[in-house]
């Protein structure tokens, strides 16, 4: 029997290294780009927010005299000349202080906590949603091949990836909040359930979880209601995606001889479309995922600003207009590593389900 | 592996089916289950209220912040010494027993015996001291120590005394800058000395003594206040069990949510069209009360067409284009097509509802009565030997000062080529850079002013002093003297009438043109009682004035 991924060109048989392994070094070099990635863009950021303004002026700048602006400006030492702070910061950062926030006074490592966990959720439902869309319409897809439902579904597809998020966003929640009065306007709980939760012992701010764990029913289902806007939103964007590769794929596999082969010997057609055609399918799908997350916490700025949803994305927009430089910088470091982490682990699934990758 | 992989795909299935099965099945909230409040304990007498706002906290220790958002929920947990009632802007003894002049430099506030804070900590004179001890050791760039400019020490020679001495001796302002958001007092116990608290541990020492206590405390978020019995002071008890403050980012889902009945009260800020919306809608009440903003349109001296700084500079032209445009701007339009009557036509320098306020540019511009006159515009213009038409640079900012700046500034734009006596070229730019260039690269622009205190001279002093924020180029040496005479004149009618002389000088030179003045709008539910008591011209909200059928 030929097994779904033996397909097609099998790669030459690769030599072997002595020390690492191929797979060694192949996830050895993939976690040491994570540090110039990072690095990058912390320079970039720092750099960028300097040159746009500093906080003080954005606070007080409509009240104070330009001397008394100076004074202050100089007595938080953003008149020092930016190499200093550039060094102080990565210093700072090497000790994994990431500092406290200059808008608000927060040690940004708590904005991280309390509003990352908001923003994992988030991210949480949206893929559960690009999934549920994704994968089984593009299977209908594939299966449905140049006959209506395909067309009916590309086209969904492609509505779903080029509408930009916020436009999304605000169509349903006029729909189904507005018009329809189904779902919530915005946030994430209401106020009674959110002050139980804040209220419970050491809460993960994963609402999800918390009502879990406290068996709060009516609290789980107050936060299903309130994700569905923001997860359809932010998931039907990655979901477009998802659908067109799973489609695209299928029939590439459902044509290939194994299938056939599946088929010669009685296998069902059920059978062939989601067991043989589809595992090999999903390969593409976990590659892209690493880059569809990055690409969700772009569109979590705009998905959380839109539903009051307070998460990473969202506070993020309010630091940046505030020319909180250090909030930022700290937001950024950490969206940064989870996108990388995010790559590297894909690329090891990845490595790990295909191994031409890792050569 | 295949197995592993099988799994995970179930189970991934799995969670998204269960999760948009579960989402499907709930339905939506009953209309009004948001504002049911949470586990606080209630004292008061009728249901716990939701306050809606787009403002922020910046911090909630007095000496880190200096803005409406954090000032509005200090004013509910910590006490000051001096305070205003709902429905008045007067200050009068809220912390203290007594408050007053004892001689020209020194301010002399006695307190009742026996006050702790919630966290059972005494409350005496040596935490007054603290608090403005530490308002001027730390200094912070945010926050409000450069409003007690005229204080050189406060002691406190026994546990219910403390005496302010002052540098400029009857600083009749004092009072008022006591009741501002520089006089929270703080647990001297708690507070340190010199630096700032974060927001949760103040909160998890319940450094508190107003009418009420935080309760739990998501910054920007949710916060939840309950009663504090201990507060004896002018406010009295809530009239409510207990309050909730919900944080929005978004105007419009602040609107959406006061519509729904998800909160009670919505106030700051709601869009000029969200508050002419909501005015039709009979599920809400909207009510207005006096505002103190106050919205301008500033002349750099410098850079202004014949400013000193031009190749053209000419004193008297100078003056006639600052008063032409005067003439010619409509500030009933700007108010009723712009702001739908949100903001009202302001004819003066100071509020209508401060003491000593009148309306200057009423009678001097336009047609006398408030409108405007494109004729006297151009005879003015013309008898300085104005070439028309000039051509004027104009910048608003609509990041800061609101989005409808931009319909703003359109019109004003309009107004100003009425009759082909200007060209305008107007400029928007985002706020940080507006106010870096502001000072020294833009000859007209939109200013936005919100006061630190309810007094009429927070009104004049920023503005026309010699040394102003503005720095725009305007020093009139007589308007600086009168300033500086009516902030220690104690005779009301004295006063008021130097303010007057002041108004006059400066409605005559025009350093700013004052365009509009805000009112206080807040939304509420019908079943809400109280909102309109506190909307006045202390522009304190006061939760505890709120109630609402249980």
């Amino acid at each position: 029997m030929v097994l779904p991924g033996d397909e097609g060109t099998a790669p030459s048989a690769p030599t072997r290294k002595k020390g690492l392994g191929g797979l060694g070094r192949y996830i050895l070099i993939r976690f040491l780009l994570i540090i110039p990635t990072v690095f990058i863009l912390v320079t970039m950021v720092f750099f960028l927010m300097r040159v746009t303004g500093d906080p003080i002026t954005a606070a007080m700048g409509g009240r104070l005299t330009p001397a008394q602006l100076a004074e202050r400006i100089a007595a938080a030492g953003y008149d020092r000349p930016l190499p200093v702070q550039y060094v102080e910061y990565l210093g700072q950062l090497l000790t994994g202080n990431f500092g406290t926030t200059l808008s608000d006074n927060r040690p940004v490592t708590e904005v991280l906590a309390t509003y990352g966990a908001a923003t994992l959720e988030l991210v949480f439902f949206s893929v559960i949603v690009a999934l549920v869309v994704g994968i089984p319409l593009g299977m209908v897809a594939a299966k449905f091949r140049d006959r209506w439902p395909d067309a009916f579904l590309r086209i969904a597809a492609i509505l779903f990836y080029a509408t930009p998020v916020f436009f999304a966003g605000l169509l349903l929640k006029l729909v189904f909040s507005v018009w329809l009065d189904w779902l919530p306007t915005n946030g994430r709980l209401t106020i009674s359930n959110q002050l139980a939760l804040d209220g419970l012992q050491a809460p993960t701010g994963i609402y999800f979880l918390d009502a879990l764990r406290s068996g709060n029913m009516a609290a789980l289902g107050d936060v299903l209601e309130h994700a569905a806007l923001p997860a359809l939103a932010l998931g039907l964007l990655t979901g477009g995606v998802f659908l067109r590769l799973v489609r695209t794929n299928m029939i590439g596999t459902l044509g290939r001889e194994f299938v056939e082969a599946g088929r010669s010997r009685g296998v069902s057609e059920y059978r062939l479309t989601t067991r043989h055609a589809f595992r090999p399918a999903l390969i593409p799908i976990i590659t892209v995922m690493g880059m569809q997350i990055a690409m969700m916490m772009g569109g979590a700025v705009l998905t959380e600003t839109t539903f009051e949803w307070k998460g990473l994305g969202f506070q993020l927009a309010e630091y940046l207009a505030a020319r909180d430089f250090v909030a930022v910088q700290g937001i950024v470091v950490i969206l940064a590593v989870i996108v990388a982490v995010t790559n590297f682990l894909v690329d090891i699934v990845a490595a790990l389900i295909d191994p031409r990758v890792r050569y | 592996m295949a197995t592993i992989r099988r799994r995970l795909s179930a189970a991934i299935a799995l969670g998204g089916v269960a999760a948009l099965a579960l989402t499907a099945c709930t339905g939506p909230a009953p209309s009004g289950e948001d504002s049911e409040g949470g586990s606080g304990e209630g004292g008061a007498s009728s249901a716990p209220i939701v306050y809606g706002t787009t403002d922020k906290v910046t911090s909630i220790d007095p000496a880190g912040s200096y803005d409406n958002g954090s000032f509005m929920l200090m004013n509910q947990v910590y006490p000051l010494l001096l305070n205003s009632a709902p429905g008045s802007a007067e200050v009068e003894p809220d912390l203290a027993e007594t408050a007053e002049f004892t001689s020209p430099n020194e301010y002399t506030v006695t307190l009742p015996e026996g006050l702790t804070w919630a966290n059972g900590n005494t409350l005496d004179s040596a935490d007054v001291k603290h608090t403005f001890d530490r308002q001027l050791e730390i200094a912070d760039p945010n926050g409000p120590s450069s409003l007690l400019g005229n204080l050189e020490s406060v002691e406190a020679p026994d546990t219910t005394t403390v005496v302010f001495t002052l540098k400029e001796g009857d600083d009749q302002t004092f009072p008022q800058v006591l009741s501002s958001p520089v006089g929270p007092i703080v647990d001297d116990e708690t507070f340190p000395a010199d630096e700032l608290l974060p927001d949760e541990d103040i909160v998890a020492a319940e450094a508190f003594h107003g009418q009420y206590s935080i309760d739990s405390y998501e910054k920007n978020q949710l916060v939840n206040l309950v009663p504090f019995d201990g507060y004896q002071g002018l406010l009295g008890a809530p009239k409510n069990s207990q309050a909730s403050i919900k944080y929005y980012a978004d105007s419009n889902n602040l609107k959406l949510d006061i519509q729904q009945g998800n909160i009670d009260v919505a106030a700051r800020a709601l869009t000029p069209t969200d508050v002419e919306d909501l005015s039709g809608d009979d599920n809400v009440v909207v009510h207005e009360g006096p505002g103190g903003e106050l919205r301008y349109m500033v002349f750099n001296f410098n850079i202004m067409p014949f400013g000193a700084e031009t190749d053209e500079a000419d004193e008297e032209k100078s003056l006639a284009v600052r008063q032409a445009m005067a003439d010619l701007l409509d500030r009933e339009a700007l108010s009723e097509q712009v702001y739908k009557g949100t903001y009202t036509p302001a004819y003066g320098f100071i509020p209508k509802e401060f003491e000593g306020a009148t309306e200057p540019l009423k009678e001097k511009y336009g047609d006398g009565e408030g409108g405007p006159d494109q004729d006297r515009a151009a005879e003015r213009l013309e008898a300085a030997g104005v070439e028309t038409p000039v051509a004027l640079n104009l910048q608003y900012n609509p990041d800061h000062y609101g989005p409808s700046s931009g319909e703003e500034y359109a019109l004003v734009k309009q107004h100003l080529e009425a009759n082909d006596l200007f060209t305008v070229n107007l400029q928007s730019t985002e706020w940080v850079t507006y106010q870096q260039d502001r000072i020294d690269s833009y000859p007209v622009y939109q200013l936005g002013w919100y006061p630190d205190y309810s007094d009429a001279d927070n009104y004049l002093s920023p503005f026309f002093a010699i040394e102003n924020f503005l720095s725009n180029g305007y020093v009139n040496e007589e308007v600086d003297q009168l300033i500086a005479e009516q902030r220690v004149t104690p005779d009301e009618a004295e006063r008021s009438e130097k303010l007057g002389q002041i108004q006059d000088i400066v409605g005559e030179e025009l350093s700013t043109l004052p365009l509009l003045q805000g009112a206080q709008v807040a939304v509420s539910s019908p079943d809400v009682a109280g909102v309109e008591d506190t909307l006045d011209a202390s522009f304190k909200f006061r939760l505890g004035a709120v109630s609402k059928e249980g």
